[in-house]
């Protein structure tokens, strides 16, 4: 498939709750696009409806109490494209996920739109072997054989990097390690070659260097399978070296968005802006100065304020911020924002990474 | 398949259980109360073929045929023996001589009224007296009963004898009175002898009957119980258990409305009702005895399943809360394949527990029915004998019920130690 054409579209996305104190909106009108081979990271704060825009695209939502709104659209773009013995279930063109039915979905989810979780630990089922669970998938999603899809079994542990594949299926999830059984997700995500994976914070729960291993390998192979990558974290030093674009959501709206070098350089949404203050570095900068914070809290979904989320923190706020919301819309360098007055001027700082 | 043996075999579990000694202990006595099951089981089976078949005859081979439906119901003795050959007091002595020379004395009896064929209906009377393997010994008629009669009168002389416990003479010629009656009869050798020492070791019961025989034939009957009702309700407790959590909703609504309904209930309660509705339809038919035991699996399983569904309904609302399972669906497998797949396999061990607290439940609810007269109908079974004892213990024969609780204890005892086992076992929060 061509680089740069969308896999995913997504258009005014609101996901809502019904709880016991009525129906919440955590992810509320969020719109954009993924395209092939492309990285986009999704930032913000606790609770600002990542993983809930996540679960969404995938249909994970608990359906007892969560809704998508009629207005939603979640559209997979499924191309023509070689794969190896999938089954193709799925009519190719425009695919509209938001409101689909089971068996689209299930065609969908691993297949085309594959999802690894934050919990390496309890993300395998502990009472199957890990080559059993390869097997499960590949004989669930394409026409291969026994042998081949042992075969492809092994071929995705070594391109994780396992050693010694042949003996590794064998052996249940006990007695991997943390950062090996996320690199066994990994395989899992990819074996039946998807056009997107997303990644809910990937790596949260590993030490740092399994970490960096984990994100070089997912580099590694979104490099060598053009799979577009959505990925989740709080790490702005990992969407510094690992993201093409960046998604800012704050209280569950798409706040900023634009290609990481911009939104790192001139950050317009002041959130933005304090998000990347936040950041430790390495250097001198700080040296005997506090690290700079966000004063005050996310605003409750339950009872959000009238105009801009982020009013009760923002130190640009003025009179207008708080009656009507700003809209989405391109600020000075041209790219979205959701502010009515956006910084102009570049940032100072170098994009802050791991150094 | 192979490897996953050796794998079990060398699991933490296992090797944790393997230094249980008790429990090892326990998992031997299982195995035999099992295989003598089977061993009932396939006899049975074996005999029920030959005799519509004709290919073979299992009566004609005695160790074969030993422990068999038929078996359990053959007349091997006097009634009411006690057991290891134990005649304690004179008096029961000289009653078990009584009893044998009775039966002799109602053979001969027939000659009285007449007719042209009397020794051969003599003959044919004495040959069906029959106690296991002892049959009365092939003399002429005449003979026999001239020796017959000689033997009486030295019964009666000691009958006669006020107290038999204090007369230092009485023993001697009690000892002898039972040499000339054993004389009378032929004790059967090498097999047939051994089958009968062993079906009098434990003594009669009320019909003659060996209570050994009765005791191990019931084995069959209790497991057979055990494992039908344990399987059943642990798989349908399991299933609507898991059901019920993994979808919630109506469904979980609907099974804990359920469970909270029939627990209400006592247990035997229900067990009476639910046996009782099948009395004097097929199931209750004498001429289908295979048919009999189905109201007790069918009341059992009804009963019983609310124990594991509660446990596995708690346990699945746990794991479907985890991300193996949310990683499942997010491979793109069906709910219920998920649910059948991925959650169940994980709450196996729960069910294993439970299995095995329902067999022990199964069986000692059969001796409970079976005592009240609801519970098996044909052949026999530790209830059974239960209830049949309640008048000999008022006469202080103690054998027959010894031998049903005895049987019964040991096997409940080894699966309670065995559960006991399986708990630590694979509770990974017991280190060592
Ligand atoms: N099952 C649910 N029922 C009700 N509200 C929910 C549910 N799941 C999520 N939410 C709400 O949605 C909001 C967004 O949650 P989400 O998990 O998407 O946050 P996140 O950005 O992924 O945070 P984190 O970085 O901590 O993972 C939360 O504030 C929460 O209140
Ligand atoms: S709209 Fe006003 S309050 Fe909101 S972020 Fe912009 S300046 Fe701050
Ligand atoms: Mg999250």
């Amino acid at each position: 498939m061509p680089a740069g054409e969308p896999v995913l579209s997504v258009r005014g996305l609101s996901a809502c709750f019904r709880t016991d104190l009525g129906v919440v909106t955590a992810v509320d009108d969020v719109s954009f696009d993924l395209s092939a081979g492309e990285t986009l990271a999704i930032v913000g704060e606790s609770g600002c409806g990542k993983t809930v825009t996540s679960k969404s695209i995938m249909r994970l939502l608990p359906e007892r109490n969560s809704f998508l709104s009629d207005q939603s659209r979640i559209i997979y773009h499924n191309r023509p494209r070689r794969r190896a013995a999938a089954k193709d279930r799925l009519p190719p063109g425009e695919i509209e996920l938001a409101h689909a039915d089971a068996p689209t979905m299930h065609h969908v989810r691993g297949a085309r739109i594959a999802m690894i979780f934050q919990e390496p630990m309890t993300s395998l089922n502990p009472v199957f072997t890990i080559g059993w669970q390869l097997d499960e998938a590949l004989k669930y999603h394409t026409d291969l054989s026994r042998r081949g899809r042992r075969r492809r079994a092994v071929e995705m542990l070594r391109l994780v990097e396992i050693a010694n594949p042949e003996q590794r299926i064998h052996e249940y999830p006990h007695q991997l390690s943390g950062g090996m059984r996320q690199r066994v997700m990994i395989a899992l995500a990819l074996c039946c070659e998807p056009d997107v994976l997303i990644a809910d914070e990937p790596t949260t729960a590993l030490d740092v260097t399994i970490q960096a291993q984990i994100l070089d390998l997912m580099a590694g192979l979104k490099a060598r399978l053009g799979t577009a990558i959505m990925f989740i974290t709080h790490n702005l030093g990992v969407v510094a070296q690992f993201a093409d674009r960046v998604l800012v959501m704050y209280a569950g709206r798409v706040i900023e968005s634009g290609p990481v070098r911009d939104i790192f350089h001139r950050p317009q949404h002041p959130y933005t802006r304090a998000l990347l203050d936040s950041i430790p570095r390495a250097g001198n900068r700080h040296r005997g100065r506090p690290l700079a914070t966000i004063e005050g809290i996310v605003p409750s979904l339950l009872n959000l304020p009238g105009g801009c989320k982020f009013a009760d923190r923002c130190p640009r706020r003025r009179e207008n911020c708080v009656e009507r919301e700003p809209a989405l819309e391109p600020g000075p360098d041209g790219r979205p924002v959701r502010c009515y007055y956006p910084h102009h001027e570049p940032r100072v700082a170098e994009p802050g990474g791991r150094t | 398949m192979l490897t996953g043996l050796k794998r079990a075999w060398e699991s933490r579990a296992a090797r944790k259980f393997r230094r249980n000694r008790m429990a090892v202990a326990a998992l031997a006595v299982i195995a035999l109360y099992l295989a003598v099951g089977l061993w009932v089981l396939s006899v049975d089976g074996l005999k029920a073929l030959g005799d519509s078949t004709g290919w073979w005859n299992v009566r004609s081979a005695p160790l074969v045929d030993a422990l068999s439906t038929e078996q359990a119901g053959a007349v091997v003795g006097p009634l009411e023996e006690p057991g290891f050959g134990i005649k304690p007091r004179p008096e029961e002595r000289l009653t078990a001589v009584k009893a044998r020379l009775d039966d002799l004395g109602k053979a001969f009896r027939l000659r009285a009224r007449g007719g042209e064929d009397r020794e051969a209906r003599i003959r044919a009377a004495l040959a069906e007296i029959n106690y296991g393997a002892v049959r009365v010994a092939d003399r002429p008629v005449e003979e026999l009963r001239a020796q017959w009669e000689a033997v009486k009168r030295q019964y009666d002389t000691i009958a006669e004898s006020p107290n038999l416990d204090r007369d230092p003479a009485a023993l001697p010629a009690l000892r002898d009175l039972e040499a000339a009656t054993a004389a009378l009869f032929t004790e059967p050798g090498g097999v047939r002898g051994f089958l009968q020492d062993f079906r009098l070791s434990l003594g009669t019961d009320r019909q003659g009957r060996s209570i050994m025989v009765k005791a191990v034939y019931s084995i069959k009957v209790a497991i057979q119980i055990g494992l039908v009702v344990a399987i059943v309700a642990t798989l349908l407790g399991a299933l609507l258990g898991a059901a019920g959590a993994f979808f919630g909703g109506w469904v979980d609504y609907f099974v804990v409305w359920l469970y909270s309904t029939l627990s209400s209930l006592p247990d035997l309660v229900l067990l009476g009702v639910l046996v009782f509705m099948f009395t004097g339809s097929v199931f209750d038919d004498v001429n289908r005895p295979y048919l009999s035991l189905v109201p007790l699996y069918v009341a059992m399983c009804l009963t019983f399943w609310i124990g594991p569904c509660r446990i596995i309904r708690g346990e699945v609302l746990k794991i479907k809360e985890l991300e193996y399972v949310q990683a499942a669906t997010a491979i793109g497998f069906s709910r219920l394949y998920v649910l059948i797949r991925h959650a169940l396999p994980n709450t196996l061990h729960l069910m294993f527990i439970n299995f095995s607290l329902l067999f022990i439940a199964a069986i000692k609810n059969e001796v409970v029915l079976s005592f009240l007269g609801l519970g098996v109908k044909s052949g026999t079974s530790w209830g059974l004998m239960i209830q049949e004892s309640t008048q000999q213990v008022i006469n202080g024969f103690y054998w027959q019920i010894g031998a049903a609780t005895a049987f019964m204890f040991v096997l409940v005892l080894a699966f309670n130690i065995l559960s006991d086992a399986l708990q630590d076992a694979f509770d990974p929060k017991h280190v060592g």
